[in-house]
């Protein structure tokens, strides 16, 4: 009932149009930073394709180490051809190479930290993902190496042409999963919106909160029954009923989540495996295949090299331990994304209802950017590393 | 409430940072010899590169092509990969920029290409012919991929000749933001006045020739 109570509304509704006007720019800026580098293909036609001008400061700095250690690489794959010892030396710019790489800009990590934000998940399973993701992105830089180049002789040209496909197959996951979690999460957006008390400054913020049950069901008579058994389950804080009706019903699952917030206080939401759904794990599967599958042209260039001179081993362990750096790398940024997400979730859960509805939107405009990175990724607006020929 | 959408500007900022920006870095070093090549009329009449890559993108892009198995490879094994060598820099304008008393001069679709592979790498040849017969008292030849993907170096030896030149021509080569000279021949004030007020002078990863004809 105090001022800020009164106010509490209008701010939040500045927040969600915050939250518009950065993703919005934040499309802008890709669009303007992808132009220069759209339509370019490879400039000698064989080997990766060229992106952005070099950048001063810090990701000027993160480009010239990467560059540092993949100019060390050919030097090092020959000495090891003469002495075994130097593969030691091979591992570890590999290693090093695997950090640089994956904190210069990438889709990867950017796909994985909005997929996490988005899908509500928890740092573990977002450690589980980056590494799968690193993992999965070495194996096929290995098996397309391994298969084209060991056992069927192919050019460069063929492995390009690969590539390019493992490129097309990924980035319709990422739009798959983009639009799948748009969907899911846009709903439960406007769920929330539809409980959102529109006349506050005439309600006191208690009854608000408190009648979002009442509001909700009035305005939700089709809902079935186990809504509104989830109404009663939730009024008992516990209950089967409860997780039940979020695995089932979206929209129950976003009513309930919010007004759950509000009476007990929880930090945020109910068990986060509910929260990330039955088919959390699926949808995480494809999360790390889509950005996994792409292979890193880095990777295949030294892999190739490294046969060439008799040491297909040494590169198949080098491209492992490059995927142990990356993913590193992006745990500490799907870390930085989870934790920046549970901070907001709790500063949300110290507001009324409108924090919640934030949240939501928060995760509307991450599965956008999923979305909107596959889209870009395959119309080639974001420049990749590729290797076409 | 301020601080909670400063953070949540923050996330998406800085997830969408990620994905608009892309890497940078070279992942091709090239080598790079030209002969500048003068009609008897003291025009200029072509450019002639040629680039010697490292060894890891030689092998690479030579991966497979081996047609006969038999260890080596021949220029005719190579031609295809020249033909799309020189089809994939139309894009990129041959990474050479030709100036003439500070104005460009156009070039046109490169001849006579082909490849050698020796001691593990590979060094494209090709002539890049000028649109037109370029008249000019200076000249500026400038090689560079200004999105530093592939890093062009001048050859250490004699990186730059030319072919039958005027006999009063200088030559200076200049390594990548280098002002001064590589190699060593005067250049006077007028000189760099009639670079013209355009020339890009400063690119930071060109490798500049320039000749002076008085």
């Amino acid at each position: 009932m105090t001022p800020f109570r009164k106010a509490y509304p209008i701010r939040c509704l500045r927040s969600a149009a915050t939250v518009a006007a950065v993703v919005l720019l934040a499309v802008a800026a890709m669009h303007v930073l992808a132009v220069s580098a759209h339509a370019q293909g490879s400039p000698f036609g064989a080997g990766p394709r060229p992106s952005a001008p070099p950048m001063g400061g810090m990701v000027g700095w993160i480009l010239e180490r990467q560059a540092y250690y993949y100019a060390q690489f050919n030097a090092t794959i020959k000495a090891a051809k003469a002495d075994g010892s130097a593969v030691w030396t091979l591992l570890v710019l590999s290693f090093f190479y695997g950090i640089f790489h994956a904190a210069g800009p990438g889709h990867g990590k950017a796909v994985i930290s909005s997929y996490l934000v988005a899908n509500n998940e928890t740092w573990r399973r977002g450690v589980v993902l980056s590494f799968a993701s690193a993992l999965v992105q070495a194996v096929t830089a290995i098996a397309v190496v391994g298969v084209a180049a060991v056992l069927l002789g192919a050019t460069a040209k063929a492995m390009g042409d690969t590539v390019r496909w493992i490129e097309v197959a990924s980035y319709l996951l990422i739009i798959a999963l983009g639009a799948r979690l748009l969907w899911t999460k846009g709903r439960g957006f406007f769920a929330a919106l539809g409980a959102q008390p529109f006349t506050p400054a005439l309600v006191p913020a208690e009854v608000a909160a408190g009648g979002g049950h009442a509001i909700a069901g009035d305005r939700h008579q089709h809902d079935h029954a186990h809504h509104d058994r989830a109404h009663e389950g939730h009024a008992l804080a516990v209950s089967e009923a409860h997780g039940r009706s979020h695995a089932h019903h979206d929209q129950a699952h976003h009513h309930h989540h919010h007004v759950h917030d509000e009476n007990c206080g929880c930090a945020h939401g109910p068990d986060p495996e509910i929260l990330a759904g039955r088919g959390g794990w699926r949808r995480g599967l494809s999360a790390v295949i889509g950005v996994g599958l792409r292979p890193c042209s880095g990777a295949i260039l030294v892999l190739v090299f490294a046969m060439a001179q008799g040491l297909f081993w040494a590169g198949v362990v080098s491209t492992l331990v490059m995927g142990l750096g990356t993913a590193i790398t992006v745990t500490a940024i799907a870390t930085l994304a989870v934790s920046a997400k549970d901070v907001a979730a709790r500063l949300a859960a110290t507001r009324s209802g409108g924090g919640a509805l934030v949240m939501r939107g928060l995760e509307v405009a991450a599965a956008a950017l999923v979305l909107c990175f596959g889209v870009l990724l395959l119309l080639g607006y974001v420049s990749t590393e590729r290797l076409i020929m | 409430m301020r601080r909670f959408s400063l953070l949540i500007s923050a996330v998406i900022g800085f997830l969408a940072a990620g994905a608009g920006i892309a890497s940078a870095h070279p992942h091709v070093w090239v080598s790079v010899k030209s002969e500048l090549v003068y009609a008897p009329d003291g025009t200029l009449t072509a450019i002639k590169h040629h680039w010697t890559f490292d060894e890891m993108f030689s092998t690479f892009a030579t991966q497979g092509l081996d047609a006969n198995n038999d260890g080596k490879l021949s220029r005719e094994e190579l031609q295809s990969l020249a033909e799309v060598n020189v089809t994939s820099l139309k894009e990129f304008g041959y990474f050479t920029h030709v100036k003439a008393d500070g104005k460009r001069v156009p070039i046109i679709d490169p001849k006579d290409y082909w490849l050698d592979f020796q001691n593990g790498s590979l060094t494209l040849n090709f002539t890049l012919p000028l649109k037109e017969p370029a008249a000019g008292k200076v000249f500026a030849v400038e090689v560079y991929d200004a999105t530093y993907f592939v890093d062009f170096t001048l050859a250490k030896d004699n990186p730059v000749t030319l072919a039958s030149a005027p006999a009063a021509c200088k030559l200076n080569t200049f390594a990548p933001g280098e002002t001064k000279p590589t190699s060593a021949q005067p250049l006077d004030e007028s000189f760099f006045n009639s670079l013209g007020p355009g020339a890009n002078f400063g690119a930071q990863f060109a490798n500049k020739i320039l000749v002076n004809c008085p």
